[in-house]
């Protein structure tokens, strides 16, 4: 008796309480919608709707499970491909994000402290406008009758207009103009950190800055590079927009055929079992990377 | 070890170090260090002492390279480096609070330098392994700095900064990080392993003790220039000027007039008693002159002294216990407080005064030091 009273005010003492708050809402909000995602993508195409997502025999709830979605998904090789396509996109994304975005954020962490609340702030002002209206805006920029080409073919630079809209270019520049910042903020709170003497103790021991920033910098800013490639790699895995406005039906991307099997064919068993494979494919490879990153740290 | 006996036939030392009139100066007004010239000589062990913002620190980082003179020359060994950036110099730093590597191991920190320098694979590990024996730290070759304790890590710094053999080792507050009992021993490791090395050493430090103990030669600064340059026991004995006799140690400081100036004595009249002073002093009757005790050179008892020098009377207001010695808080009559340090070599506290006792203070005429105003 004494024990369950234990457990029952130690559920109830303020300082469960206050976890419990966070813990409430992944539950609502993350694990069940998951649930229920991962329960569609286990059944049939008729009758699925959330009220009657369980099936009843004799008043027990009796769980049928039917993996015709997933061996669907292996068997036509163009799912594969677009997987394949997309982790290509957010990979290249993250490899330029972070490309650009390391000088970037170096020089502005290196740059006079009372200019780093203004160049921060100009990192966030895209922000403040909508995004659909940002990839707009680059539609009108890139389109063959767009400000760039009528720029160049009036200038006579070029006589026929490039096609630069509906191609992996587009797409390119759409994803890394959007997600350049996920990239740069947490590489610039990162290089902000680093203690300016580790490379004053390089220099003394005889290497040059060029040396000193591969050895030191690079290595020491890692936990930053990764944050930031995380950032950008798993939201763009999924992008759904701006494949649909800069992409064209040329690129592919695991976002609009999640959307087409969704709205178009509105076959819910196959659109979730599209989305299990992808939340699969990005949570199989951080979980590896983590287990090693823990083992190495062990060491 | 800081008081080697000096030998007759002593060679010229050489010099390794030559500092010329060096000047910084930060954002065209801020005057760091100011027309500051010395020599280091090889072997030597000196030391930059001076309390924060005295301009220490930035004469050692002009000497590492961090730091370009605004004026004035640095030589190292004949060649001019005043312009030579610190990757090119064969001068090595520890660093205050050491900036190991974090994210490599005590091995690899060692060999960062000989790696740099393009040495052979098999002379590097071999080097390293000197190293890690000199410091003791063999088992530690594959630890991360985080993995080790404050006096291990401390040594990985040292090493580190020796194993390219750079001619001039500068030392930033070196034992700054650790704590005091720590730090006694580790003054003496680090010493001995310097002197085994036979490097020619720079230290910063505030700590006077930690000059002491350590350096052969201290340089005494205060607002960018030097006060004082000798020998460890010159400075504590015979220091130049009132900062210096404060800086170093705890001291009393008497103002008088000279009354008596002899060759080989003068009298101080101060308005709380008069000082016998058993040597001669550059000065003149009637010169306004301060006169040093340290507090460990005061005697203290109850029986008035005998002769009507170099004793005084007050009231005891203090009394200040440290284990070793006892500090007594004597208020003469004149209403100035002095300090008396008396050694407790029974475990009787030795002279029995206790608080309010009237109590007798006196020295001998050879204890005090005479300081031109």
């Amino acid at each position: 008796m004494a024990t369950k009273q234990g457990f029952f005010s130690r559920l109830f003492d303020g300082k469960h309480a206050v976890i419990s708050i966070p813990y409430f809402w992944f539950i609502m909000l993350a694990a069940i919608p998951i649930l229920i995602i991962l329960k569609i993508s286990l059944s049939e195409m008729q009758g699925t709707s959330v009220s009657n997502m369980i099936d009843w025999s004799n008043g027990w709830p009796k769980l049928t499970l039917n993996f015709s979605s997933y061996q669907f998904i292996f068997s036509d090789s163009l799912y594969l491909k677009t997987y394949l396509s997309s982790i290509q996109y957010a990979l290249l994304t993250t490899l330029i994000c972070l490309v650009i975005g390391y000088p970037f954020a170096y020089f502005m962490a290196r740059s006079p402290k009372h200019l780093q609340p203004m160049l921060l702030m100009l990192i966030m002002l895209p922000f403040w406008t909508s995004f659909l209206l940002r990839i707009y805006a680059w539609k009108t920029l890139l389109e063959n009758n767009g400000i760039i080409n009528n720029a160049l073919m009036s200038l006579g630079v070029i006589d026929t207009p490039i096609a630069m809209m509906n191609t992996s270019f587009s797409l390119m520049v759409g994803m890394v103009y959007s997600y350049l910042p996920f990239m740069i903020l947490p590489l610039y709170a990162n290089l902000s950190k680093l203690d300016i003497r580790y490379l004053e103790a390089a220099a003394d021991l005889g290497t040059s800055p060029f040396k000193a920033f591969w050895l030191i910098t690079v290595p020491l800013s890692k936990a930053g590079i990764i944050a930031g490639s995380m950032l950008v790699f798993i939201p763009t895995i999924g992008e759904y927009v701006i494949p649909e406005l800069l992409g064209g039906s040329s690129t592919l991307m695991i976002g609009r055929v999640l959307w087409n099997e969704f709205f178009s064919n509105n076959d819910w068993p196959m659109a979730s079992a599209v989305a299990v494979v992808m939340i699969l494919l990005i949570l199989v490879p951080m979980a590896i990377y983590n287990k090693s990153q823990a083992e190495a740290e062990a060491k | 070890m800081a008081t080697a006996p000096k030998e007759i036939n002593q060679p010229a030392p050489e010099v390794l170090l030559r500092v010329e009139n060096v000047t910084k100066i930060y954002d065209g007004t801020v005057k760091a260090v100011d027309d500051v010239s010395l020599t280091v000589n090889k072997g030597e062990i000196f030391a930059l002492l001076g309390g924060s913002g005295c301009g220490k620190s930035t004469l050692l980082r002009m000497m590492a390279g961090f730091e370009t003179p605004t004026k004035g020359k640095i030589h190292l060994a004949g060649q001019d480096i005043t312009n030579l950036p610190p990757y090119q110099r064969p001068i090595n730093m520890m660093f205050q609070s050491y900036a190991l590597f974090p994210h490599l191991s005590v091995w690899e920190n060692i060999a960062f330098g000989l790696k740099r320098d393009g040495m052979p694979k098999g002379q590097i590990a071999e080097r390293v392994e000197k190293m890690l024996n000199l410091a003791q730290l063999g088992k530690f070759a594959q630890r991360k700095p985080h993995q080790l304790s404050g006096g291990q890590q401390q040594r990985v710094a040292l090493v580190r900064s020796l194993a390219k053999r750079p001619q001039l080792l500068l030392l930033d507050e070196p034992l700054g990080a650790l704590d005091k009992k720590l730090r006694e021993t580790t003054q003496l490791e680090l010493v001995n392993i310097i002197e085994e090395v036979g490097v020619t050493c720079v230290l910063v430090t505030h700590d006077q003790e930690e000059a002491m103990t350590m350096a052969s030669r201290i340089a005494v600064m205060s607002e960018g220039y030097f006060l004082q340059v000798g020998e460890p026991d010159t400075v504590y004995e015979m220091p130049n000027s009132r900062k210096v006799a404060d800086f170093i140690g705890n001291v009393n400081i008497f103002d008088g007039v000279i009354e008596e100036d002899e060759a080989d004595h003068v009298t101080v009249r101060c308005p709380e008693c008069v000082h016998y002073v058993g040597h001669g002093v550059s000065g003149h009757t009637g010169m306004e002159v301060g006169v040093a005790l340290r507090p460990e050179k005061i005697m203290l008892s109850d029986k008035k002294p005998k002769g009507e020098y170099n004793w005084c009377q007050g009231e005891v207001i203090e009394i200040v216990y440290f284990g070793a010695h006892t500090t007594y808080h004597l208020k003469l009559d004149s209403g100035k407080v002095i300090k008396a340090q008396e050694l407790n070599n029974t475990r009787d506290l030795s002279c029995g005064l206790t608080w309010g006792d009237r109590a007798y203070a006196h020295w001998n005429d050879l204890a005090m030091v005479v300081l031109a105003q």
